[in-house]
Formats: C-alpha cells, sequence, structure tokens
C-alpha cells in the first residue's frame, strides 16, 4: 500500500519549463496591455531632483525622441571609495510618438521619485511607452 | 502526499496559493505603508529605518510565522501543494530579473563574478576537504559538506549526496546547518551592510560570494534594497548567483570524483554509470537560467521597453509581486524545531567553513572591491 | 494486553518489547513508519537542476526501503527467538509521531519506543515529546545505546 505514495517526479524540468512559460505569458500580457490596452501614461520622476526646463504643453504632439523636460538632481557617486554628491541635469525625451493630454507641474518644482505626476501622455497604438 | 489527478492536483494548489498571494497584498498595501509612518521608541518610522523591515522581509517572516506558530510546525495538508509553487515563483522571478542587464552589462560584471567565485568555490571545497578529515568526518559527509559549502548550500548537498553514497540522515543534519547558518545570515547582513555603508554593488558582491545558500542571496540583496532596478543590490546578487548556480554541476562532479576514489569505490557510482560530466551537467542543470539569459537578450534588443520607460516599471513591478509571493512559501519552509536540532559534525564543519567564508569574502570586498560599480 | 513497539534502528527498543511482551504473554505489534517527509524537507529549494531532486527524492526513498526491511527482519528474529507472536505493519506518512499516535489509539496498553527516536526525518524532530503530550496509551521510552 505504502509504495505507489512514494512515487514523485523524477525530474524538475517540467518545473522549469514552466516557469519559463509562466514568464513568457506574464511579459506578453504587460507588453500588449503597455502597447494597445493602457489608455495613456503618466511620466512620474525616475530620481528626486528639480524640474529646470519643460518643453511640452498640453495638446502638444510629440515625436519619438522629443525632449520633454530637463530636471536637476544630486548625482551620487563613489569616486575613489567616497561618496561624492554634485548636481546634474539630465534630459528625459519621448520614448514613442503621442500627444500630451496633460501637463501637472511646472519649472522650478521639486520632484519626487515616482511619486510626483509629471504629465501625462498619449502614445501611438503599438509602440512601448 | 496523496496522488491527485489533472484538475484535482490543479484545485489542490489554491488553498495555500490563497494564503500567500493574500498575505503579500496585505504586506504591501496596509503593513508596508502603516511601518513607514508608526512611530516606535519615538522615532518616526523606526522599524523601517533601524529595522530595515521591508516587503521582502516580512514576507519571509510572515511565512515562518504561519509554519512555526499557526501550523504548530507542519505544513499542513491542506497548504502543501500551494506552498509547493513557491519554487515555481521564485524561478519565474529569477528569469524576470534578466530584464535588468543587456548583455554587455552582464559580460563586464560576469567576469569579476566568475573570478570571485572559483577562487572561493575552490578555497571553501579545499578547507572542507581539509577541515571535515581532520575531524574525522566520513568521507561521504565530507564530500556533502565541501559541495554545499563551497557553491550552492542545500541544493549542492541534495545534488552530490546520491552520488557519493551520504547517509540520508546525516544530509539531514547538513541541510539543517546550512538552512540556519543560511537564515541567520539573512537577518544580519543588511545590518553589516549598512553599519560599513556598502554600497549596492559592494552588498551584491559580498552577499553573492559569501553566503552558504544560493537560495538565500536574491533574499538578502532585497532586504539590503528592496527595489529592482539595474545598479541595486540584487541587481549584482543575481549575476553572482546565476554563476554559483551554473558552477553546482562541476562542483557535484569534482567533490564526486574525490569522494568516490577512496577504498570505498566500490559502493560509490561506478562501473555503469560511471560519472562524466557531460552526464552531470545533463542531471543537474537548472534549465530556467537559460530563461534568465533569454531575459538579457530580449532586454539588449529593447523589445521590453528602453530604459527607465513605464513599460520596463510594469515589468519590474510584476517581478516584485512575483519574489513576494514566492518569499512567503520560502519562509513557511522554515521549521525552527528541525534547525535547532543541527548537530555533530556537519554542524562543526558548516559553521566553521560558512563563517570563514562570510568573513573572508567581507574582507575582500572591503579591500579590493570599488564601491563604485561597473555599470 | 496488547503491546505497540514503534520502530527505528535501536535494538534496545526491540529487546525491551519483545521481553515485556514474553513476560505478560501479550501481543506485540511493530509499526514501521516510512517517511515520505523528504519532498517537503527539501521543498523549497529552486536551485536543484534537472534529475537532482528526483534522484535524491529516489535515493532516500530506496534508503527508507531498506530500513524498513533491516528493521522487520531484525524484530521479526528477535520475537521469534523469544517465541513471541509478532505483528508487523507498514505506512508511509510525512508525520511519523501522527502516525505513532494513530495506531496506538487503536486498543493498545502499551507503546515502546526509543528516545531519542531516529526513524527517518524524525530524527530532526522531537517525536517523544510530541507522543508524550498526546498518547492514548502508557508509553514506555527505552534509552539508545549510542
Amino acid at each position: 500500500m505504502s509504495k505507489g505514495k512514494m512515487t514523485v517526479f523524477k525530474t524538475d524540468r517540467h518545473e522549469d519549463m514552466a516557469a519559463m512559460v509562466f514568464v513568457s505569458l506574464v511579459t506578453v500580457a504587460v507588453l500588449l496591455y503597455m502597447a494597445y490596452i493602457v489608455p495613456n501614461i503618466t511620466i512620474t520622476p525616475t530620481q528626486d531632483g528639480k524640474l529646470v526646463a519643460l518643453k511640452v504643453a498640453p495638446d502638444q504632439e510629440i515625436k519619438k525622441g522629443d525632449l520633454l523636460y530637463t530636471f536637476e538632481y544630486k548625482d551620487k557617486k563613489f569616486v575613489d571609495g567616497k561618496l561624492e554628491e554634485k548636481l546634474a541635469t539630465k534630459d528625459v525625451k519621448a520614448s514613442t510618438n503621442g500627444k500630451v493630454l496633460s501637463v501637472d507641474v511646472k519649472e522650478g518644482d521639486t520632484l519626487k521619485k515616482g511619486k510626483t505626476k509629471m504629465l501625462v501622455l498619449d502614445h501611438e497604438k503599438g509602440t512601448l511607452p | 502526499m496523496e496522488e491527485r489527478k489533472g484538475m484535482a492536483q490543479i484545485l489542490a494548489i489554491i488553498p495555500g496559493l490563497a494564503v500567500m498571494v493574500g498575505t503579500l497584498y496585505l504586506l504591501r498595501t496596509f503593513v508596508e505603508p502603516w511601518m513607514k509612518d508608526a512611530v516606535v521608541f519615538g522615532q518616526k518610522g523606526w522599524l523601517v529605518q533601524v529595522l530595515s523591515l521591508n516587503y521582502i522581509l516580512l514576507s519571509i517572516i510572515a511565512g515562518i510565522i504561519y509554519r512555526n506558530v499557526f501550523f504548530g510546525g507542519k505544513i499542513p495538508d491542506w497548504a502543501e501543494a500551494g506552498f509547493r509553487t513557491t519554487r515555481l515563483f521564485i524561478k519565474s522571478g529569477v528569469i524576470m530579473l534578466g530584464c535588468l542587464y543587456t548583455l554587455q552589462k552582464l559580460a563586464k560584471v560576469g567576469g569579476i563574478a566568475i573570478t570571485l567565485i572559483s577562487v572561493f568555490v575552490f578555497g571553501t571545497v579545499l578547507f572542507v576537504i581539509w577541515y571535515g578529515k581532520r575531524i574525522g568526518m566520513e568521507r561521504s559527509m565530507v564530500g556533502v559538506m565541501a559541495a554545499a559549502c563551497g557553491v550552492c548550500g542545500v541544493s549542492a548537498a541534495v545534488a552530490t549526496s546520491p552520488g557519493v553514497k551520504a547517509k540520508p540522515s546525516e544530509v539531514a543534519l547538513a541541510i539543517a546547518t546550512i538552512l540556519g547558518f543560511g537564515i541567520m545570515t539573512m537577518f544580519i547582513s543588511p545590518f553589516i551592510g549598512k553599519a560599513l555603508s556598502m554600497s549596492d554593488y559592494q552588498f551584491g558582491a559580498w552577499v553573492g560570494t559569501g553566503i552558504l545558500n544560493s537560495g538565500q542571496v536574491l533574499a538578502t540583496c532585497l532586504a539590503f534594497n528592496p527595489t529592482f532596478a539595474p545598479g541595486t543590490a540584487v541587481a549584482y546578487g543575481e549575476i553572482w548567483n546565476v554563476v554559483r548556480v551554473i558552477s553546482i554541476p562541476f562542483v557535484v562532479f569534482i567533490v564526486t570524483t574525490w569522494a568516490c576514489k577512496a577504498e570505498a569505490a566500490e559502493s560509490c557510482a561506478t562501473g555503469a554509470d560511471k560519472m562524466s560530466l557531460g552526464k552531470v551537467f545533463k542531471d543537474r542543470f537548472p534549465v530556467f537560467v537559460l530563461g534568465f539569459f533569454g531575459m538579457t537578450a530580449l532586454s539588449s534588443l529593447g523589445w521590453l521597453g528602453a530604459e527607465g520607460s513605464n513599460t520596463l516599471h510594469l515589468i519590474r513591478d510584476v517581478m516584485s509581486w512575483i519574489f513576494g509571493i514566492g518569499l512567503v512559501g520560502q519562509g513557511a519552509y522554515i521549521d525552527f524545531r528541525e534547525l535547532k536540532t543541527a548537530g555533530g559534525k556537519p554542524l562543526k564543519v558548516g559553521l566553521v567553513a560558512g563563517t570563514l567564508k562570510y568573513v573572508v569574502a567581507l574582507l575582500v570586498i572591503m579591500f579590493f572591491v570599488s564601491k563604485d560599480a561597473s555599470f | 494486553m496488547r503491546i505497540l513497539l514503534a520502530l527505528d534502528d535501536s535494538a534496545q527498543a526491540m529487546d525491551a518489547a519483545v521481553r515485556l511482551a514474553s513476560e505478560r504473554g501479550a501481543g506485540l505489534t511493530a509499526l514501521f513508519v516510512l517517511d515520505t517527509g523528504w519532498s517537503v524537507y527539501i521543498g523549497s529549494d529552486f536551485l536543484l537542476g534537472s534529475h537532482a531532486r528526483g534522484d535524491f527524492l529516489e535515493y532516500t526513498r530506496d534508503d527508507e526501503y531498506s530500513q524498513e526491511h533491516k528493521a522487520l527482519a531484525e524484530i521479526k528474529k528477535r520475537a521469534q527467538v523469544a517465541g513471541v507472536a509478532c505483528e508487523v505493519k507498514t505506512v508511509a506518512s510525512r508525520h511519523i509521531a501522527d502516525e505513532i499516535i494513530k495506531e496506538a489509539a487503536q486498543g493498545y496498553d502499551l507503546l515502546v519506543m526509543a528516545a531519542p527516536f531516529r526513524r527517518g526525518l524524525e530524527v530532526m524532530r522531537d517525536a517523544p515529546s510530541a507522543i508524550l503530550k498526546a498518547a492514548p496509551c502508557d508509553v514506555l521510552f527505552v534509552r539508545g545505546g549510542e
């Protein structure tokens, strides 16, 4: 009676394959969602900082590579084992063609990484924002 | 372990899985935001800033509490099938981590990782063989401990045991030792890293080199910095981890060959199923690692969106949920009752080799690896 | 009177059970629990590649069977020498202590087992204390020789 119960899968490869299939499905779902379904995207800063230049206005059509805004941030870098901070600026460009729906910041505003709602964009279907 | 078929097998997963998902949801939506503002010992956010609690550690702790407090030390039958999916989730998470890199970046850091790991793996293997012999451990168990301390902890111990014919009850002790040591390092490493103000790069490299059990490398890195992005501890730690995982078959091969060379050769895998590196590789290589490289390839081609794009951000967000779900399950496999009984020679060897590796790795990283990452 | 002996590799426990059974003219049942807990014990490890888990579980399973054969042969031999009738039972479970308690509740008067109890992954846990808490009958713990 006991012998049958002790059988196990001989291999873990099916589990590895399942993980790969699962990841593929998740990735495809995310890509499709972002390319076709998401109604609009909100641009938030990638770092804390200060907005120094804003190059777009509401209802403006944008092309991939157009400059959206420039911000100033504290660049922390290890130089010779010491943490050095200096102010640096970074340009943020549009990653797809689209249209600006609304602008919620103005020049001089402080930006909170991932928190501050900056721009709302519409993007061309089939591209990845 | 009743045998279930088809639909019933899938349905059996639901209760345990629901517990894992539900726990993570509660932790991330209620507990974590509450902790950020909670005033403990008169300091706002003390739990986060001083104890460095984040959702990653909380998920593991929640799992541990389920197992050890609510379930009385056993994983109940209704939850077992669900909790077992932890492997699937962590594997998926590891694959998705591939999106943090491009092939050029991997090549850049990979060289350092391979160098450090090879030195430490062989250093540890030689040390364990010498030390194990000195304290008179059985040759088969020396083999198991050498592989376990050398590369990937539990995984290596399990992969080596059948080949060297180690006694299962001894292997159980070895596993408990390694797991216990790993859990300890998982909780103290973030403090050490912060006390020494290590950079993410240094921390990832240290943990990736020095922690005994590879299963705990990622969790430790995430405990240090729970962000999934290029340049964070987990991004570096993962490169180390992948190199370690790929090296398992080599170490298993070398250790088994060594252990079987001796007088007890006839009891080892000889004759018909004689060991060859090719066969060991085929039998012991974790295929899902290929998925990781696949993800890196996709990200190098820019098919997952540009760096900093909302698309990539969403993928990483999904990834953090997948990891979190898996980690609740990982916690549920930690039984303090079992860890407590770790003892005998495996404990001695594991403790000495583990501590030595952990400390030497820390020194090497602090003195020879710059805080400044190469990417 | 009925005596239940929970088997592990302890000869002392076997001897004690056989002696008691012959002294009191009691019926002796020997229970061997095969441990199926190994797949849970290593269940969280996600880095086991390809056949590593399967090979290991087969390896532990074979070891369980050989322990079973050894223990059953041993107790039968001892019972025969002492002239005691001994019934043997084997069950498979990942909760060894629970299985022993369940069997002990089937109208036995005395449970005999070794302490520490070295059966399967119970070496990692503490079966005697779990059984002490829940035992449905008298229990005799036999100290091991090692």
